[in-house]
């Protein structure tokens, strides 16, 4: 197969290079590389050192196993109850930080999205909301902190409204050293990370960016984690916001276009900053080589007449030595600067002679004279005289004439070449301008594009586009974009449930109370009801309580009717069957 | 013939890089150094003779690999780190193409294909260069490897030998043969 031949194809650029470099990754496999080998390795085996010290080492092993076995066995016994115990005490405590985190409604549950990432090479989840997940390539670890190898799933939810908590089943509460609060939500999400249904942990120094799609854009709030261990809260640092909203993923046609255009800016700038410029290069490379080949005029010398200096004349067989005949008549000066020169030269009846060029081309000659084993060398200058400097002159004459015509010619020719050469350089140069015009209207035309898309897109986009909460993630879990407020202050009761018109008592499991001027949903327990609950009579609050399989609600209407009696007893409604979807629980929640 | 000073090291530099060598042998984390210089040289020679950047920036990786695995077995030979790597490219290279050959590209710019007819001592215009494409497309591998080496990235024949693991007589002998070979294809071009 001949190979493809490319002129110029554009280069690499630096950064994209440099985002290839890993000398990390390099020195891992290099290193998992040699443990493979070595493992591969048997050959050792075969050296007598190491196999007599194989030997010693296993005896060494077997007595030391002995002695424990014989000398310490209760001591083994105590430790090996101990371990069982950790590992129970460990198996509670994932048992009861499931129950922390309970949703009331298997129905209501909120399900993961399931994206698939190559460990060895990242990548970025763009998720239906809008937000995304930045995984670095290598994050993902296993138990024992080995690199995993292939994909990784990665499961995501997120949780945005006071529906959206109440259904997830996590708790709003937060305790900051005994300052006992509720936490307002400004998004919330569960990551979680698996490998063949086994769990995998992030990488030291490879946190994950998550970039919340948030229904706030408001600077109040702080970012938390949940510990399900420790029950609570840690919050982690100030919230970072990006108040610009991204482009929603079902604006398809838009990003193609957007595409398109770009890539057509990207061909306008490559032609303006490479091929163009290239082109005007070339015309003038062209140029350059056209106008070498152009014949050279080659001035003629101009015939000389003898100075007085001594001369030679060549008296040579013409049949013997043809190539003299061209000196025919010629009269040799010898030149000042032949030092070997003497007069008894001209006195010698040489064997040979040479006629060659001199070291001035065109003006001298380099005679060399030959006599047997002694050659002289010496620079001569062709003179002529009576007769045959008249006709030397006369050709002379010619001769120039017909170089200054091919001077003036080439002049000529040259000039047609340059008028030529910046003809097409102009054009090169119209050609250019015309591009950059092109190009700055495709960009500006392409920014205000942005611009009315971003717009478009952001007015049409739901609130919880409108903002962007940043998120630098180093283990899986649920982190929440919150703010800390007080536990409701106003007016105290201790509600009792009731149903129907016979006022039949409810037996609660949970109650959630929803403050409808903010994010905020209160979640109590079938013991916190002994006590007294506080609530905001400014407020516009409704309960939602769980009893048994059932979903029962006291609206805002009716929360505000027993309130304003300074009553206890809440009449609930039972929810519908058909409202245990998220989106008619939602609606029946007026949310 | 402007060499490339890119490939020109002072002693200096080269005993830098000795030091550098020893202690990579000892310690693989040391190579990094080494790795940082020569990691862009490495892409750019190997993606200049292929199509697919991807392909070079896989191949890049392998060939730090396949290096870092045999320094033990690296010899100083008074030519830069570089050579060696390349080397190990050119055999990289040559074994993919075994397999994959329409990985293989030639990749020129306008100037290197009027360096060749200046070597020549040959006009060249823009015209010529579909023919001097097919001139170089139809020179053998090793060959064409080498005019790749001596007039696209202007490597000197000290160089082009140690990566070819030849002497440096014998690659000014081929070299020599080459321009023959293109001197007598590109006379053609002016009648």
């Amino acid at each position: 197969m001949t190979p493809k031949f490319n002129i110029d194809r554009p280069k690499i650029s630096e950064e994209e290079i440099n985002q290839h470099k890993d000398f990390n990754q390099l020195v891992k496999q290099f290193k998992q590389q040699s443990v493979q080998k070595a493992r591969q390795d048997k050959s050792w085996w075969k050296s007598k050192k190491v196999r007599y010290s194989s030997v010693i080492a296993g005896i060494t092993v077997v007595c030391t196993i002995s002695y424990f076995a014989l000398f310490n066995k209760t001591q083994n016994q105590n430790t090996n109850d101990k371990i069982v115990t950790q590992k129970q005490e460990t198996g509670n405590k994932t048992q009861e930080a499931r129950r922390f985190v309970l949703p009331p409604s298997k129905k209501l549950a909120i399900p993961y999205s399931s994206y698939k990432i190559n460990n060895s090479k990242g990548g970025e989840i763009n998720h239906n909301t809008a937000s995304k997940i930045k995984i670095p390539k290598n994050s993902f670890v296993d138990k024992n902190g080995k690199d995993v190898i292939g994909d990784v799933t990665i499961e995501y939810r997120e949780f945005h409204d006071k529906g959206d908590i109440i259904a997830s089943g996590i708790p709003m509460a937060y305790d900051s050293a005994g300052k006992k609060s509720n936490l307002e939500s400004a998004g919330m999400f569960d990551i979680q990370g698996t490998q063949n249904g086994e769990p995998v942990f992030i990488k030291e120094g490879n946190n994950l960016n998550v970039e919340l799609a948030s229904a706030s854009s408001e600077d109040r709030f702080n970012q938390y984690y949940l510990d399900t261990l420790e029950k609570n809260w840690k919050y982690l640092k100030h919230d970072k916001i990006i108040a610009t909203a991204s482009k929603p993923k079902s604006v398809n046609k838009e990003n193609h276009n957007q595409h398109d255009n770009n890539s057509k800016i990207l061909k306008l700038k490559e032609e303006i900053e490479v091929i163009i410029p290239k082109k005007i290069d070339s015309v003038k490379v062209v140029y350059t080589k056209r106008a070498e080949t152009l014949p050279k005029a080659k001035e003629p010398s101009k015939p000389s007449k003898p100075t007085g200096r001594p001369t030679f004349v060549l008296d040579a067989n013409k049949s013997e030595y043809p190539e003299l005949a061209a000196f025919d008549n010629v009269i040799f000066e010898i030149g000042e600067e032949n030092r070997n020169y003497n007069k008894s030269f001209n006195d010698i009846t040489w064997n040979d002679v040479k006629v060659s060029e001199g070291p001035d081309k065109g003006r001298n000659y380099l005679l060399t004279l030959v006599l047997r084993n002694r050659i002289e060398k010496l620079i001569v200058y062709p003179v002529l005289t009576g007769s045959d400097f008249e006709k030397a002159q006369k050709k002379y004459q010619q001769k120039f004439g017909e170089y200054q015509a091919l001077v003036v010619k080439r002049e000529a020719d040259e000039k047609k070449l340059l008028a030529e050469m910046e003809a097409k350089q102009q054009a090169y140069m119209a050609q250019l301008k015309q591009k950059q015009a092109e190009y700055e209207k495709a960009r500006i035309n392409a920014e205000v594009r942005n611009i009315n898309d971003l717009n478009t897109a952001f007015n049409s986009m739901s609130n919880q586009e409108r903002a962007t909460r940043l998120f630098s993630i180093s283990k899986f879990g649920i982190y929440n974009s919150d703010c800390a407020r007080g536990v409701a202050n106003g007016k105290n009761v201790s509600p009792v449930f009731i149903t129907g018109e016979n006022e039949k008592p409810l037996m609660p499991d949970v109650i959630y109370m929803i403050d409808h001027t903010a994010n905020t949903v209160y979640s109590f327990g079938r013991n916190d009801l002994a006590g007294k609950i506080k609530y905001d009579p400014n407020s516009g609050n409704s309960f939602v309580v769980f009893s048994g399989s059932k979903m029962y609600l006291c609206n805002k209407e009716s929360f505000k009717q027993t309130t304003d009696k300074e009553g206890y007893k809440f009449s609930v409604t039972a929810l519908p069957d058909n409202s245990e979807n998220l989106p008619d629980f939602k609606k029946a929640l007026e949310i | 013939m402007a060499i490339n000073p890119h490939y020109h090291h002072t002693s200096d530099q080269l005993n830098e890089e000795l030091i550098i060598i020893e202690a990579a042998k000892q310690n693989p984390e040391r190579f990094a150094p080494l790795y940082n210089k020569y990691y862009k040289q490495i892409f750019n020679y190997l993606y200049q003779r292929m199509e697919d950047k991807d392909t070079a920036f896989d191949l890049t990786g392998q060939v730090f690999l396949k290096a870092l695995t045999n320094l033990n077995n690296y010899q100083f030979k008074g030519v830069p780190f570089a050579s060696w790597l390349y080397r190990i490219a050119y055999n990289e290279m040559m074994q993919m193409f075994r397999t994959l050959k329409d990985k293989r590209a030639v990749n020129a710019d306008i100037g290197d294909l009027r360096f060749i007819c200046e070597e020549n001592e040959e006009p060249f215009f823009e015209e010529y260069i579909p023919v001097i494409k097919q001139l170089i497309l139809e020179l053998n591998s090793d060959d064409l490897h080498m005019v790749e080496m001596r007039f696209f990235e202007k490597r000197p024949f000290k160089e082009i030998a140690e990566i070819l693991d030849i002497t440096e007589v014998n690659a000014k002998v081929r070299m020599y043969r080459i321009i023959e070979k293109l001197k007598k294809s590109l006379s053609k071009l002016k009648m």
